[in-house]
């Protein structure tokens, strides 16, 4: 069992595929942050010594935003958007896509699912 | 794709004269610009311009969290008053 950054438990696979199961680390990341405690990327979380995964932890605390933390900078960014009252602001608070996608049809993402509107067939 | 650096922001000129003017003025006054591009320049916070939005001026008052955006961002150009649809719906 290896405890990353909080509540993440990855176990038994690859250390960098392992370390993508946290919120704000991805792919890329995962390498460089093998890369810099000098882990073998084809090694195994259950392989890893105990020394090694605190200095996994230390260093994903000293230089990568993650978990929490990300995801309170990400609402606060959208919050300070929509505290402005600029065009993306409104975007946000109106629940609809931010940079131009079309609304006409699509944009179920942001939408939500369809709503029936009554006597629309012929 | 961003604008490159060495170009600077871009900012219509008659935007930079009209805010230079009202600053030496003194008086808090709406600045009338047509000029949605413009970029929001530091010199420009305090001000209160009023941006075209195709119909009227909207008045807005610049503050240090809009500088590097557009003044066009900050005046909405569409009106939605939501379909006949939804206030059927609403009123239920």
């Amino acid at each position: 069992m290896a405890r990353i950054a909080g509540v993440n438990i990855p176990t038994s696979k690859r250390v960098p595929i392992a370390l993508t199961y946290i919120t704000g680390i991805g792919n890329n990341v995962a390498e460089t942050i093998c890369e810099a405690v000098g882990i073998d990327r084809a090694r195994r979380v259950n392989e890893l010594s105990d020394a090694e995964v605190l200095a996994i932890r230390e260093y994903i605390d000293a230089n990568v935003t993650v978990e929490g933390d990300l995801r309170r900078a990400t609402t606060m960014n959208i919050k300070r958007l929509m505290d402005l009252g600029c065009y993306r602001g409104l975007r946000h608070r109106k629940n609809l896509p931010v940079r131009g996608q079309r609304t006409h049809t699509n944009a179920r993402t942001r939408k939500g699912p369809a709503k029936a509107i009554a006597g629309k067939k012929k | 794709m961003a604008r490159s650096i060495w170009k600077g922001p871009f900012v219509d000129a008659y935007v930079l004269k009209k805010a230079e003017k009202s600053r030496d003025s003194g008086k808090s006054e709406v600045i009338k610009i047509w000029s949605r591009r413009s970029t929001i320049l530091p010199q420009f916070v305090g001000l209160t311009f009023g941006v075209y939005n195709g119909q009227k001026h909207i008045p807005v008052a610049v503050t240090e969290e809009m500088i590097g955006q557009k003044f066009g961002e900050y005046s909405p150009t569409r009106t939605y008053y939501g379909h006949a649809a939804d206030k059927k719906a609403k009123r239920k």
